[in-house]
């Protein structure tokens, strides 16, 4: 009896941590300020993301030296002309690059009017919790972080997260 | 019953000593000199799997101990610079995150079947019971379990002694520091200059390496790469034949050569380039060379 009273409660322990670990919805998506992201861009213009309230900013966090963010680039400026009117920005912090690299790339892409501000050590980035790149941050027009991709993002992503803060149908 | 006493008192004796034993060499060598590699070693490298913040060669990983320092040099605590940390990427950053949750089931587990263990030994073992319990039950039974029950008491004593005693030596020797050969601290030091984007120094580097190990093409090879990057496409096309030279289908040579190409002489660039398709089409730039011939 004894054995099989220990089996019971192994398991019976088990579950009940198992259910408390399961975060409940929405838990990973709750918004959080936005940390600062301030510095000059790669024409040597000084861009600060507080002074961006009343956007709605995409944080593209990219690398030239990695080959999916080379991929999602144009999109991202795409989505960017396209809803600059409803009050998008679009902003590129590149992750331990060469400027010659990034400009290159821009020039490829032709996102040459693209704002980039260089982290060349990468400590921006790491403020920003960021694991790898590509990852993209929405930021709302209250400087707060409301969706979080890391890894690449598609035109369904961008659609579903921003079409409801820019007002667009 | 003495006799039996003192087995037990040593049994535990040894027991308690291993552990000990145990607990202090994994608490481990405390006094690490250089106070980044100290905070860091406590902090998980979050783009990789299983390796500390410490170790690991990812570009965040490098961006992360660059803030360590940082925060080291503002004079901040270990403990404040964790938190920082935590804060922004959770506490699965931690290398000892704290036990909830599923964690706390590798404690929990053991100590339930310690104890299930031990209570079902000590109704085996108690002596007399079953004896007294009625002539039916017949004796060489629950003599028999008894003798199980300290066998397996034994044996788990020994296993515990020979793996407190044993473990060091099960250390693989590669931890052993490799002598100090000038041509390796070169490339490390060039590796670094690569990862500031120094490439011209890197270059520099490589070269002496080279001069220690003349006939190693993977050290020409990333001359050649870091002279490319830094805009001295001569110098990188040139290094690349000598690649080339000694490996006529070497991919990387033929990559290196094909891009410097495309600067020295642009008309014999998509040549190369192709070639080097047909040689690995399977390499990671492969997609990228194809899109450049594409475009």
């Amino acid at each position: 009896m004894a054995p099989a009273t220990i089996l019971l409660l192994t398991l019976g322990v088990g579950v009940v941590l198992a259910a408390g670990e399961r975060p409940g919805p929405g838990v990973a998506h709750r918004p959080r300020a936005a940390p600062a992201l301030a510095g000059t861009t790669l024409p040597g213009q000084r861009y600060d993301l507080a002074a961006a309230r009343g956007h709605v900013v995409l944080v593209n966090v990219f690398a030239s030296w990695c080959g999916p963010c080379r991929d999602e680039l144009p999109l991202l400026v795409g989505t960017g002309r396209r809803w600059a009117p409803q009050g998008l920005q679009v902003v590129g912090l590149n992750l331990r690059d060469g400027p010659d690299a990034v400009r290159a790339l821009l020039a490829e892409a032709r996102a040459e009017d693209l704002t980039v501000v260089p982290d060349p050590e990468g400590v921006r980035a790491v403020e920003w919790g960021v694991r790898g790149v590509p990852e993209t941050f929405v930021v709302d027009r209250d400087g707060r972080i409301v969706a979080h991709q890391p890894g690449v993002v598609t035109a369904k992503w961008l659609e579903q997260h921003l079409a409801p803060l820019l007002g667009t149908p | 019953m003495t006799r039996r006493r003192l087995l037990v008192v040593l049994g535990l004796g040894v027991l308690v000593t291993a552990a000990l034993a145990g607990l202090l060499r994994s608490a481990g060598p405390a006094g690490r000199a250089d106070p980044v590699a100290e905070v860091a070693a406590g902090l998980r490298c979050p783009a990789c799997q299983g390796e500390s913040l410490a170790e690991s060669r990812s570009p965040i990983a490098a961006s992360m101990r660059q803030v360590i320092a940082d925060q080291v040099a503002q004079g901040r605590e270990p403990e404040q610079i964790h938190r920082w940390f935590v804060q922004r990427y959770g506490d699965e950053v931690l290398a000892q995150p704290p036990t909830r949750g599923p964690g706390l089931l590798l404690w929990v587990v053991p100590a339930v079947a310690l104890l299930g263990g031990g209570l079902a030994a000590a109704r085996t073992l108690r002596p007399g019971r079953r004896e007294a319990a009625g002539p039916t039950v017949p004796h060489g039974r629950p003599r028999s379990s008894r003798i199980v029950w300290w066998l397996t008491a034994a044996g788990l004593v020994a296993l515990v002694a020979t793996v407190a005693v044993a473990a060091d030596r099960l250390t693989p020797p590669a931890t052993r520091p490799p002598p100090a050969d000038p041509a390796v601290v070169s490339l490390r030091l060039a590796q670094d200059l690569e990862g500031q984007q120094r490439y011209g120094a890197a270059a520099q580097l490589y070269r002496e390496a080279l001069t220690a190990r003349p006939d190693d093409d993977a050290i020409r090879l990333r001359l050649a790469f870091a002279l490319l990057r830094a805009a001295d496409a001569p110098g990188a096309e040139r290094s690349a034949r000598e690649v080339l030279g000694h490996t006529p289908d070497s991919p990387d040579g033929l990559l290196v050569l094909g891009l410097a190409q495309r600067t020295t002489r642009p008309a014999e660039a998509p040549v190369t380039l192709r070639r080097f398709l047909a040689v690995a089409p399977g390499h990671p730039a492969a997609t990228e060379i194809r899109r450049l011939l594409g475009s």
